[in-house]
């Protein structure tokens, strides 16, 4: 299996100073927690508003592309906050993660995600095209990183 | 007389708050108020971002206001009820936590907040609907929302590690 053979760079994540360093301070991973959450707010808030504004449930005025750059930045600083918080996270209990279920489904959600956001969604937003399948998308797939990356603390 | 204190014992230890702590349900309750954070404080994030003249200047104010209110209040209607449920089979550990009294005191902060901007400079909408950036009292409003909503997150967040 893939995952075996990078087993060797989950226990190298754990020897590093920046997960000694968030490990000895206790109340950092919690710090972490809630930037991480404050990133979701922004980066699932913009995704949500966008999606029913494609699905012409919400602001049907405003033109779909005038929507999409005003709220672009938010999508944008949302994954600038939950990327760098989340990788600090995964190097402070990379370990835990290899063995956690949980998280290997999240990564598989957070790349389809990723890949789908930057292709389809935003060719919906720029240019209209099947804007209910490019809505629908990134829905499933930014809630199912949501409820997955939620399930690696409660499940593994 | 019944005190607060005997109310939440009595929560914690009904079958209700047991069924919830002891099963799948609590990390499934719980799921939904995270992801539901994105319908209740992502919407009004940009509410008030609009109040504070920052994210889509062009547009009134009150048409931002009016589209996202059902939306939001849909949103404020999970966190409410999950949270609720998450209470009740917490009740005890949530009495006993000082992050759970500073989110209910945020969380009415919130509301007096969001209660003063509607009777004051919300009547004279009229007049700033349409100006690319709201009256100081205005902007403010919105400041003091993101902040304590901010605030609200992070005493959510730190309370779970009471229980």
């Amino acid at each position: 299996m893939i995952a075996a053979s990078i087993y060797p760079f989950f226990a190298w994540c754990e020897r590093t100073w920046v997960c000694k360093e968030i490990t000895v301070h206790e109340s950092l991973f919690p710090a972490l927690e809630t930037i991480h959450l404050f990133g979701l707010v922004l980066l699932l808030g913009t995704v949500l508003i966008l999606s029913l504004r494609l699905l012409g449930l919400l602001m049907p005025r405003q033109p779909v592309p005038e929507l999409a750059q005003a709220l672009g930045r938010y999508t944008a600083l949302g994954l600038g906050i939950m990327l760098p918080s989340g990788v600090l996270m995964f190097v402070a209990t990379a370990v835990r993660c290899y063995g956690n279920t949980s998280f290997w489904v999240k990564m598989c959600f957070l790349a389809a995600a990723l890949v789908f956001h930057f292709t389809y969604f935003q060719k919906a937003l720029r240019s209209g095209s099947s804007p209910k399948f490019a809505a629908c998308g990134a829905l499933v797939l930014w809630f199912g990183v949501g409820a997955a990356g939620r399930s690696i603390g409660f499940f593994g | 007389m019944t005190t607060v204190l005997e109310i939440c014992r009595w929560l914690d230890r009904s079958a209700i708050g047991t069924d919830i702590r002891e099963s799948l349900l609590f990390p499934f309750i719980e799921g939904f108020h995270v992801l539901a954070l994105s319908l209740s404080i992502g919407l009004v994030v940009i509410t008030d971002l609009r109040l504070m003249g920052v994210v889509m200047r062009n547009r009134p104010a009150s048409e931002i206001w009016s589209q996202f209110f059902p939306w939001m209040m849909s949103g404020f209607g999970v966190m409410f009820l999950t949270g609720a449920l998450l209470f009740w089979s917490h009740a005890l550990s949530a009495y006993n936590s000082t992050a759970f009294r500073v989110k209910l005191l945020l969380l009415i902060l919130s509301g007096l907040n969001a209660a003063i901007y509607h009777l004051t400079i919300y009547r004279k909408l009229d007049q700033w609907d349409a100006s690319p950036i709201p009256p100081l009292q205005a902007r403010l409003a919105g400041w003091t929302s993101l902040i304590l909503w901010a605030g609200v997150i992070t005493m959510g967040r730190i309370m779970a590690y009471t229980f």
